[in-house]
């Protein structure tokens, strides 16, 4: 079964989301969700940075009251 | 019976030496627990592993750390029991306390990446002591064509900017064997950027470049085929080697810990960021690598967490900043990432005087263990001069 991971990386300075969400998807299965909150601005560049790089799913990315959204489906595990 | 102590502490590395130090200065009676005969200024591990230094500068027995009156006891914690305030060793020992200090360090999951063990066996590493150093050496100097790979199996590890160092040092060897070209350095790291923070990334991208390192970025090592000489990254990419160099996913001290939820996940104790009290307790502190806290596992953190856990036993109400001063080297420069609870990495530049600077720290390693209450002060003057503040203003 496909399962949604929260990280909440809200007041971690860089790399501190990046970070967190490696370690996520180290343990995260193909077709789980992850959802990561920050508010490093840096955050939005580099999860773009990210996805583009791993090749999975970015569904949503979004900046509401200082705080940015993102989150992925996991497509590119085997 | 377990024996009772004033001050119990576990780990006679950089954290457990200077709390445990500076309690006895002050007239406390300090019990040190520590597993190994020898201390082993870890950061000594880059010189030995990249430049051929010999493991003798960076090794020094405990025994000639601790102050004298210090109750140093050589053996194992396999269970730290809080609620009871009881500690077992391996061989059955007990020990209970009025305060204990928990500065066990990091531990290693060979485990986790598949290969790293036999990665660690056939080529060392620069993360698990002297003789897997030793074993890079060999491995690093007899190459005279191909490529070497400093690499990290997790985005946190001890000292963010160890592995751009290791490639630095690998690289000056190189040059001065004139083999730079020969062999290639390639810096594979788990960041976005050239560098954990990029606005850091900025200032040492054009050093490593320089240096004639190849970066890799978003390369967190997943397993590797050993056989074949493959790094394959947790984000879809591989990369070659004819030695690889990969520091290991990092987890909390290898003891039984009661109750459960004292650490997190990892391993990690969980202290109050800024006492370094362990959560849920008065009487029991973590110092240094083994704890929580959400700043760089350094020796310089251990050093002033080791501080302000020994002030607070005093009774005063010292507070632990989060504050960071990790150096980079570079062939003859260096610079120190500095940065705190509030504050990310400043903007720092490379220079000559950093280097210096490194250096000495380097050599006022040993008697500021075994004497912090005479260096304290010196070091409170440069963290002070060189606090986040000051420099985003000043620059530095
Ligand atoms: C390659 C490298 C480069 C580094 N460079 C720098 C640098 O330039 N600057 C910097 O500030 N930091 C640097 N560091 C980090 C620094 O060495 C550590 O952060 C520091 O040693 C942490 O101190 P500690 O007391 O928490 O742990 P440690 O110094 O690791 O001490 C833990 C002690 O506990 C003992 N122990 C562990 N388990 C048990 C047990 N079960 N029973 C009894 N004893 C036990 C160990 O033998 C050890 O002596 C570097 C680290 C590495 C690996």
């Amino acid at each position: 079964m496909p399962e949604k991971i929260v990280v909440d990386a809200r007041n971690m300075a860089c790399p501190g989301p990046i970070t967190k969400l490696t370690k996520a998807y180290r343990k995260a299965k193909p077709g789980d969700i992850i959802e990561v909150l920050a508010t490093d601005p840096g955050f939005k560049p580099d999860v773009q940075a990210w996805v583009q790089r791993t090749g999975n799913e970015l569904l949503e990315l979004k900046e509401e009251g200082g705080v940015i959204k993102a989150v992925i489906k996991v497509t590119a595990k085997k | 019976m377990a024996e009772k102590k004033q001050i119990l502490v576990l780990g006679g590395g950089a954290g457990g030496l200077i709390t445990g130090n500076l309690l006895a200065a002050h007239g406390y009676q300090v019990t040190i627990v520590e597993k190994s005969d020898y201390h082993l200024f870890q950061p000594g591990m880059l010189w030995i592993a990249f430049q051929g230094h010999s493991p003798e500068r960076y090794i020094k027995p405990v025994a000639e750390l601790v102050k004298p009156g210090v109750e140093l006891v050589k053996g194992v914690v396999s269970e730290i029991n809080l609620a009871d305030r009881l500690v077992r060793l391996s061989d059955g020992r007990e020990y209970s306390y009025e305060y204990l200090v928990v500065a066990l360090g990091a531990a290693y999951d060979y485990d986790a990446v598949s290969g790293n063990k036999e990665l660690l066996e056939r080529f060392g590493d620069f993360y698990s002591g002297a003789e897997h150093a030793q074993r890079l050496w060999q491995s690093f100097s007899s190459l005279r064509e191909g490529t070497l790979v400093v690499a990290a199996a997790d985005p946190s590890y001890k000292c963010p900017p160890a592995p751009h160092k290791a490639a630095f040092l690998a690289a000056e060897t190189l040059r001065k064997k004139g083999l730079l070209g020969k062999v290639k350095v390639v810096l594979a790291l788990p960041f976005v950027h050239e560098y954990a923070s990029k606005n850091l990334a900025e200032i040492i991208a054009p050093k490593l470049k320089e240096a004639g390192i190849e970066v890799r970025t978003m390369f967190t090592v997943e397993s590797i085929d050993v056989e074949n000489k493959k790094l394959y990254s947790l984000e879809g990419e591989e990369l070659s080697f004819d030695v690889a160099a990969l520091i290991p996913v990092h987890r909390g001290p290898l003891v039984k810990v009661a109750p459960e939820d004292a650490v997190d996940d990892d391993g990690y104790f969980k202290v109050d960021k800024h006492t370094l009290r362990i959560e849920g307790y008065d009487d029991a502190y973590a110092v240094g690598d083994c704890n929580n806290t959400p700043t760089s596992k350094t020796g310089v953190t251990a050093h002033l967490g080791g501080e302000v856990v020994a002030e607070r036993i005093m009774g005063y109400d010292a507070v632990f900043t989060g504050r960071t001063n990790c150096p980079l080297v570079t062939d003859g420069e260096a610079l120190f990432v500095i940065s705190d609870y509030e504050h990310p990495p400043v903007d720092v530049r490379f220079s000559k005087f950093k280097r210096l600077l490194e250096d000495m720290f380097i050599a006022m390693y040993w008697p500021s263990l075994r004497d912090p209450e005479k260096w304290s002060p010196l070091f409170r003057a440069y963290f002070e001069a060189t606090s986040p503040e000051k420099l985003a203003q000043l620059g530095w």
